[in-house]
């Protein structure tokens, strides 16, 4: 071998282009690695991961505003791939602030102390899960029992339930999701989805199955009911609507989480965690179609444009602070 | 620059070449140990994946075992059994379900309003209530018997973990204190003393749940008395009796279901918490496990059946259609085309490689699963009976993308193969008088046939192995496809390996047992996708041989 590589010059050249070429691909590399460790320490960057209910609309806005209202120095990182991502960021430290759409469970507070995390809660909004069908399905109601039946898989048949005869197709969330163990929880008393339940990868997904399937069924959040081609069903009665949800009668309402590390300090955290809790945070959360963990009341007495909300109680911290 | 005695040693002179280039020789040499270090740095590495994999994978089963033992420790075995027979009936409430729903549909086509439809199907509608009906007894004793349970395991967990905690902060108090840090170790060893450990004494809160094996053996027994009742011949008030509604053989799974409610109760009384879990039971579940369960509240199983199912079904679906026409582009460029048509197609096929999977699969979701479905709803073709579909998604949607993406690595392995068959063969063919389809039929073809095995192995392998198309298009139904409907179970959502692990690694703890699980699947597939390799490259080999 070491005699024919040496003695052809087309292969000689061919080696040293590859040679040149390789070379150049690792000084790239090392030099990104070195370079990427450099920019970690900045101050300016939040990082924010986990629920995909949280991470699809909410965040973004609320990352847009926070920007116009005197963060514009603030990096801001959203990855939404579901709750459990986000309390593993947490208790990884690879982001400030999770988010998470069920609870955190006993187990993961436990971890968070194993690795010295102070894992902190924080509500942000309430989501109410919609149960939806497709917009030809005759039905206009379910009872929970119903509902329960059909993700459970005791009911397979919308003719069961009085409607016209096909096989039902139920769509959940995958198993990273918390809304697919809050939903458990919340209409299927824990028990395990049937197993011919489809895994879908988000709410959008869902919606759009269930628009295109006449027999489907799915839940999602309050944002994507208005998907051309489904329909909400009410649930013993009520349907998914801000009253409904504050007095307690549509069961399938849960809170949302911000999760934070307390034992770490970060400004930019604090700022954000203010910003979403103030009154333009909470005007946020309403217009993407969650329900405001304050009393619409207590809050904003009229509807208000978001400029007079700045004009008028606006003197937020991110200004004194960002020097 | 001085060259080193060693170049002219280790090298010698090349009649060709000048006596003293020493620069080039070292520049040449130094090339060469350039390449060489990247030959084994890519050997290495993948040796380290490989270990790695065995590594994560291999400590799944003693998990599995503290799971599976903590599963009958606590209680949800024995809860387990009660949830059996809640859903044990399941398939006479299918089949009540059906039937039902054929009714409103003959109902409907005879020009019937839905209301009406449904109005005149009440006997069958009250057949599914009965036998829902029957098994409330259950759900309350059920219910509370599990919630114990569930409650127990759980304190088990917490205390484990608190247990690990305290250690590890104890480990840390004495490592500052041999270093002299005697206020951080104070501080640690008072950290360690708050968390207080409740050891799980499983007697004691296994008690409340083996009290109520009793009245859950009377609601057994109640719900067997229902059903009696329900099937009771002739008086039960409907218009028709319900006995007379079942086939033969839902009459058979009655008797049977009927038999084995006391069986059940049998079995919650003479259950043992303390028996040991069987040495084979953590590697049975995960081999020949039915389930995938995973963020369960009850409890997860690792099965991999469903998965090795879905991915063989795909893969089946993908090289059935893959095959002919990779095989049929091979035999027409490689003895048909005219040297044109050849500079056009070879490269036309092989460009399909390089469009990214994600693009394939992006195009499945948006145009080919409506196209199929669109097609399969055609009143043309409503004899077949798993037409018209419901879901876009499934095994043949995906299948038919995949048979796409393996088409280039078969056309092109099949083509080479065909090329291959020695002039000889050929020549001494045409010279028989036999015309260029004899020849190519009952003699290149046979020639190039461990080729072309070969390639059809390296396709399947190809397949298997494709991720992202499989979890956008594949539907994403973690059950064993239903095979008595036939032919229809090509057109079951399914899922496979590799969309397991692609969808599920995010959400996973890192050492937990779900992660290994994951592993598993993942050495699973790796070794199949290995044992295709070998088999293809053996194949290959063996033909070298044979024409040498």
């Amino acid at each position: 071998m070491p005699s024919n590589f040496e003695s052809y010059p087309s292969t000689r050249r061919l080696a040293r282009t590859l040679g040149i070429l390789l070379g150049t691909f690792w000084g790239l590399a090392i030099f990104g690695v070195a370079h990427a460790d450099a920019s970690e320490g900045e101050s300016g960057r939040l990082v924010i991961k986990g629920s995909d209910t949280l991470g699809a609309k909410l965040a973004p806005r609320l990352a847009e505003e926070f920007r116009a209202e005197g963060g514009q120095n603030v990096t801001l990182e959203i990855a939404a791939e579901g709750s459990s991502t986000g309390v593993a960021a947490i208790l990884d430290g690879t982001s400030q602030i999770g988010m998470s759409s069920r609870e955190v469970e006993r187990a993961e507070f436990a971890k968070a102390r194993l690795r010295g995390v102070d894992l902190q809660p924080i509500p942000v909004a309430f989501d109410a899960i919609a149960i939806i069908v497709n917009e030809q399905n005759p039905l206009t109601a379910l009872t929970h029992q119903e509902v329960e039946g059909l993700f459970t898989g005791a009911i397979t048949n919308w003719a069961t339930l009085g409607g016209r005869p096909g096989r039902v197709s139920a769509y959940t969330r995958n198993s990273s999701s918390g809304t697919y163990k809050a939903f458990k929880d919340l209409a299927m008393r824990r028990q395990n989805y049937g197993p011919r339940t489809q895994k879908l990868a988000g709410n959008e997904q869902i919606a759009s199955e269930v628009a295109d399937n006449p027999n489907g069924v799915g839940y999602v959040g309050l944002a994507y009911v208005e998907t051309p081609g489904v329909k909400v069903l009410p649930v013993d009665g009520f349907m998914p609507e801000e009253n409904n949800v504050r007095k307690g009668h549509y069961a399938y309402a849960r809170p949302l989480y911000f999760l934070v590390d307390s034992s770490r300090e970060s400004v930019v955290k604090d700022l954000f965690l203010e910003f979403t809790l103030g009154p333009v945070g909470q005007w946020i959360v309403r217009q993407v179609d969650f329900i405001p963990v304050r009393a619409p009341e207590t809050m904003l007495l009229a509807p208000i444009e978001i400029q007079n909300v700045r004009e008028a109680n606006w003197p937020l911290e991110v200004e004194r602070k960002e020097p | 620059m001085s060259d080193g005695p060693t170049f002219q040693t280790r090298h010698p002179r090349h009649p060709l070449r000048p006596e003293r280039v020493p620069w080039r020789l070292k520049r040449d040499n130094l090339a060469r140990y350039f390449f060489t270090a990247h030959a084994f740095l890519a050997v290495l590495i993948l040796a380290l994946i490989t270990i790695f994999l065995f590594k994560e994978g291999a400590g799944f089963f003693a998990m599995n075992r503290e799971h599976l033992s903590l599963y009958r420790r606590s209680g949800l075995e024995l809860v387990e059994q009660l949830k059996k027979a809640r859903t044990d009936l399941g398939e006479l409430q299918r089949f009540a379900e059906e039937r039902l729903a054929k009714s409103v549909k003959k109902k409907l086509d005879a020009g019937l309003t839905l209301s009406e439809a449904h109005a005149r199907t009440v006997g069958e509608r009250l057949l599914f209530e009965q036998l829902e009906e029957a098994l409330k007894p259950l759900d309350g004793v059920y219910f509370v018997m599990r919630d114990e349970a569930m409650r127990l395991r759980d304190d088990v967990l917490v205390y484990e973990n608190n247990r690990d905690l305290k250690e590890q902060l104890e480990a840390a108090a004495n490592e500052k204190a041999s270093q002299g840090l005697n206020l951080e170790a104070l501080r640690l060893q008072r950290e360690a003393e708050q968390i207080l450990l409740e050891p799980v004494d499983y007697e004691a809160r296994l008690q409340p749940i083996l009290e109520k094996i009793p009245e859950a053996a009377a609601a057994l027994e109640e719900v067997g008395r229902r059903l009696e009742v329900v099937f009771a011949p002739g008086e039960n008030g409907a218009a028709e009796p319900f006995q007379s509604m079942l086939s033969p053989r839902m009459l058979t799974f009655l008797q049977e279901y009927s038999k084995s409610l006391p069986e059940t109760a049998q079995r919650l009384a003479h259950w043992d918490s303390s028996k040991p879990i069987h040495p084979l039971r953590p590697y049975t579940t995960f081999l020949f496990g039915g389930q995938w369960l995973t963020s369960s509240y009850f409890q997860d199983w690792f099965g991999l059946l469903p998965l090795l199912f879905g991915s063989l079904i795909v893969a089946a679906i993908a090289l059935s259609i893959a095959v002919p026409f990779g095989l049929a582009a091979a035999i027409y460029v490689n003895k048909v085309a005219s040297p044109r048509e050849q500079s056009l197609l070879k490269p036309g096929i092989e460009f399909i490689a390089a469009l990214p999977s994600v693009v394939i699969g992006f195009f499945g979701v948006a145009v080919w699963g409506q196209f199929v479905r669109w097609v399969s709803q055609f009143d043309g073709l409503s004899w077949l009976p798993f037409f018209p579909l419901a879901e876009r998604l499934n095994a043949f949607t995906a299948g038919c993308l995949l048979a796409l993406m393996a088409i280039p690595t078969i056309f092109t392995l099949a083509e080479e193969a065909l090329e291959n068959v020695p002039r000889k063969y050929l020549e001494g063919s045409y010279a028989l008088g036999a015309n260029r389809w004899q020849t190519t039929l009952h003699i290149v073809l046979p020639g190039a046939l461990p080729g072309i095995i070969s390639a059809v192995l390296l396709g399947f392998g190809r397949v298997v192995g494709e991720t992202m198309v499989v979890l956008l298009c594949a539907g994403n139904r973690i059950d064993i496809p239903d095979f008595t409907q036939g032919a229809g179970v090509i057109f079951e959502p399914v899922h496979t390996m590799t969309g397991i692990i692609a969808q599920e690694m995010g959400e996973v703890v890192q050492g937990s047992l779900h992660y290994r699980a994951l592993f598993m699947v993942g050495l699973v597939l790796f070794l199949l996708s290995l044992g295709i390799n070998f088999a293809a490259q053996k194949i290959l080999r063996q033909r070298l041989l044979k024409i040498s």
